[in-house]
């Protein structure tokens, strides 16, 4: 049996939550269910939980200000959050998983499974230095992501990604410092989740850093040299929003 | 005539040496006739000819001469003989000066003498600067007068041709003492005096004689005077020159009248008009009456003092009148040439003012077209400022409008509506399933619509999402297809977010709930050259049959989608439109849109 505690100060939520794992997850024992981070903090102390149901708004408190209290983060989370851009971009940054208020039942599963599959507790530590961090250095140049690799996660900061290559369902992400990480997922998700930082997608297959860029070749669609010595080719559609970035 | 000039005053070398020319007078004027006929070729010979011939005319038909000298300066000048043309232009101003005609001859010699100083002639600028000094003189512009006889000596000196230094001289000297600067005259006269000496020229010496003689009489020096007329009587006599001596003789006899020696007065004052009397001078005459009037009035003879005194009346009157008509003729020319001078300067002024006027014009013309384009830019650039945030505007207001259609709170109400009726009924697992995905779409169209596009491939999966949220509202009443054309790349292929929503909201509530019967729903995107249609199509019950119920609506979304549209049309200059068509059975809606490929 797997222990959990579920916090949320919305007592509906957490009837939901208790309702859901009742029917889907027969293996998971619910030990404590907290209005408040005090008593989420004494209860996580106390019962050394696997996993945590953690929701973002506590009152005027955060789940994150929980996470930061603890010394030890020897548990899986699950966040829980209705709607908080901000927390979410989080998240997707540092991979951390979460659900989604009011939570559907297919995504519920869909998160059971995975915590079953990997228990690795010193990759779900790692998640959550980068989500401090990213809390931390509060500036948007520059974060740090967890890429999600065959083996695990590397995390990365995003001024050291120079460009993204598309290979069909996986993507290779070059860095300053010639390392090459393949990640498991598509291109166009990390371009979802650089969006806002100074990265363009300057062809089907390729998302680059404008920090990069060293020249701009005129052609039909033209090609830049990035400061790595790599041409990369520019899609003619994309040219022109790519020169307004550029100028 | 030719002799009027200042023979009142002073019997001057003037008239005598008017024309310098530097013909001997050896060919008579038919013998030049003959040779102009006979000899045709139009060369320096023959101008030659034709300005000789015309010399000749001068005083006897210088009207006759001008076709002559005209065609002399013609020829001059296709040949580009400048002397040619000099020497032509000289004798024409020769004609126009015996015709009286000051002007044009001043005019022509002044052509004349640029041309000579062109080609450095310096005897032919010479005699040129006389003649000019002598119409100047005529004029009474002394100044002139005296600047051209100035020249007129210095060259003459230059070449050292004696006879025109004495010319100039002498010139020079009756100018001073028709200004009446009677010691400089005679300095000057001795100056030429002493030159004529040398020269042993009688004549010169005999005129320059008297010319002194007079001067010495206007300053009162009567013994030097009598003198000096006495020598120019005598010399005149013995070189046969009337003139001269009927002059001297009257001024010994005018001066002995005012010395009261009336008996020598009386016989010089005879010897003269006989003299004149020969000559035909009857300024003279009247004068040499004058002086016998006074002699025999003076020695009681009455009878022949009112006799002499009376031909010396009538002499000066026909004098005077001819004076007077000269003088006419004079004061004619001096106003025509100061109307000339005047009109010159007024043209230069016209001109200067005329030059200033277009100078000034441009310079306005060009401050003013530099304001007026600034002027028009900033207007321009206030406009298209004006333009752009009215279009920012436009859009930020259709992008809100967009999003408030998508999240229409009839629809939000009745989705809460359906979740209570589900619960009414005791349907817990319906309730929940449709509060999922209620919650899903509400949460993508928030994301969504912030985007300006999205890929095909989200937003059909999100109309999906609706459509399958509004048939579990309707309770299996409700079928519906999306077909997308196979040349279509979902993933790759751009589409501003839900565009389609309202369409379908529109043929769900208004077409197929109030319908009897399983309604059907069909979305198709297809290709259509560069544009991607979009339609919506129902079997519901129209629009005419419920028109009046859902005027509002579907004019609402009408008009955001059509904006959207228009937006679209202005970013990226394409013709993209909304079309609304009414079947027999239902409604169809087509969105034609600019087709935007993301690669």
């Amino acid at each position: 049996m797997l222990k959990a505690i579920i916090v949320d100060d919305e007592q509906h939520c957490i009837n939901r939550l208790d309702g859901l794992l009742q029917e889907y997850g027969n293996d998971i024992d619910v030990l404590a269910r907290c209005h408040s981070i005090e008593a989420a903090k004494s209860e996580i102390d106390r019962e050394s939980p696997d996993i945590l149901f953690l929701d973002v708004q506590l009152g005027n408190d955060t789940g994150f200000d929980l996470l930061s209290q603890l010394t030890r983060i020897d548990f899986e989370v699950i966040f829980t959050t209705s709607y908080d851009n901000y927390a979410l971009k989080a998240f997707k940054y540092s991979a951390l998983d979460y659900l989604l208020k009011p939570i559907d039942k297919t995504d519920f599963i869909h998160a059971l499974q995975k915590l079953r599959q990997q228990n690795n507790l010193k990759e779900t530590s790692k998640k959550i230095d980068v989500l401090f961090h990213n809390f931390k250095d509060n500036n948007d140049s520059s974060k740090r992501i967890a890429i999600p690799t065959i083996e695990g996660y590397t995390m990365v900061d995003t001024s050291n990604i120079v460009r993204l290559q598309s290979d069909v369902n996986y993507t290779h992400i070059y860095t300053s410092s010639k390392k090459k990480i393949t990640a498991s997922k598509t291109i166009k998700f990390f371009e979802d989740l650089l969006e806002g930082q100074s990265f363009f997608r300057v062809h089907k297959s390729h998302l680059v850093n404008l920090n990069f860029i060293e020249s701009y070749n005129k052609g039909k669609g033209g090609y830049l040299t990035l400061s790595d010595g790599n041409k990369i080719e520019v899609a003619v559609r994309r040219k022109e929003a790519l020169l307004k970035q550029l100028m | 005539m030719l002799p009027s000039i200042n023979k009142n005053i002073y019997f001057s070398l003037l008239f005598l040496f008017l024309f310098n020319t530097s013909y001997s007078q050896n060919k008579t004027l038919d013998s030049l006739k003959n040779e102009l006929r006979t000899y045709l070729p139009k060369d320096t010979v023959r101008v030659g000819l034709l300005v000789r011939t015309a010399f000749e005319m001068t005083y006897s038909d210088p009207n006759g001469a001008f076709p002559l000298i005209d065609e002399s300066i013609a020829i001059s000048r296709s040949k580009n003989w400048i002397k040619g043309e000099a020497l032509g232009l000289r004798q024409k101003g020769n004609l126009y000066y015996v015709l009286a005609d000051n002007l044009n001859a001043l005019d022509t010699y002044q052509k004349a003498l640029v041309l000579s100083k062109k080609i450095s002639d310096k005897q032919l600028e010479s005699s040129l600067l006389s003649n000019i000094g002598n119409i100047h003189a005529d004029l009474k512009e002394y100044g002139h007068a005296l600047e051209n006889y100035r020249a007129y000596l210095k060259t003459s000196q230059e070449l050292g041709n004696r006879p025109d230094e004495i010319k100039a001289l002498s010139n020079i000297a009756i100018v001073y003492n028709d200004s009446e600067n009677f010691e400089e005259g005679i300095s000057y006269l001795e100056k030429a005096l002493e030159l004529a000496k040398l020269e042993k020229n009688d004549l010169f010496v005999a005129a320059i004689t008297n010319n002194l003689a007079l001067a010495q009489k206007k300053l009162g020096l009567h013994e030097k005077a009598l003198k000096n007329y006495q020598k120019a009587a005598d010399l005149a006599q013995i070189i046969g020159n009337k003139y001269i001596e009927a002059s001297a003789l009257n001024s010994i006899g005018e001066i002995n009248a005012l010395l009261q020696n009336y008996d020598i007065a009386e016989t010089y004052a005879d010897r003269a008009l006989s003299i004149s009397k020969e000559i035909g001078a009857v300024e003279w005459q009247s004068d040499s009456w004058k002086v016998l009037s006074s002699a025999y009035e003076n020695k009681g003879k009455a009878t022949e003092a009112l006799k002499a005194f009376k031909e010396y009346v009538s002499l000066r009157d026909s004098v005077l009148s001819e004076e007077k008509k000269s003088e006419l003729t004079r004061k004619e020319m001096q106003f025509k040439m100061e109307r000339q001078q005047a009109i010159a300067e007024e043209e230069i002024k016209r001109e200067r003012l005329v030059k200033n006027g277009y100078l000034i014009g441009t310079i306005l013309l060009v401050i003013i077209s530099a304001l007026g384009y600034l002027f028009y830019k900033r207007r321009r650039d206030a406009l298209e400022k004006k333009k752009i945030a009215e279009f920012n505007a436009q859009v930020a207001e259709t992008e809100l409008k967009a999003l408030r259609s998508q999240m229409n709170p009839h629809f939000i109400f009745n989705s809460l509506n359906s979740i209570s009726d589900f619960i009414s009924r005791r349907d817990i697992k319906q309730a929940d399933d449709y509060l999922i995905k209620f919650s899903k779409l509400t949460r993508s169209i928030l994301e969504n619509s912030e985007k300006k596009w999205i890929t095909l491939k989200e937003d059909l999966e999100l109309m999906e999402l609706y459509i399958q949220l509004e048939a579990l509202r309707l309770e299996e009443k409700l079928n519906y297809t999306i077909t997308v054309d196979s040349s279509i790349e979902t993933d790759n292929t751009l589409i501003p977010p839900l565009i389609l929503q309202p369409f379908i909201e529109n043929s769900i509530w208004h077409g197929i709930a109030p319908k009897n019967g399983v309604g059907q729903i069909d979305l198709a995107i297809k290709k259509d050259k560069d544009m991607l249609v979009c339609s919506v199509d129902d079997n519901g019950v129209g629009r005419s049959k419920n028109h009046n119920q859902t005027h509002k609506n579907n004019s609402f979304g009408l008009k955001i989608t059509s904006n959207r549209i228009d937006i679209i049309n202005h970013l990226k200059n394409t013709k993209g439109s909304l079309k609304l068509l009414d079947k027999n059975e239902g409604v169809r809606v087509e969105i034609r849109l600019p087709f935007e490929a993301q690669f």
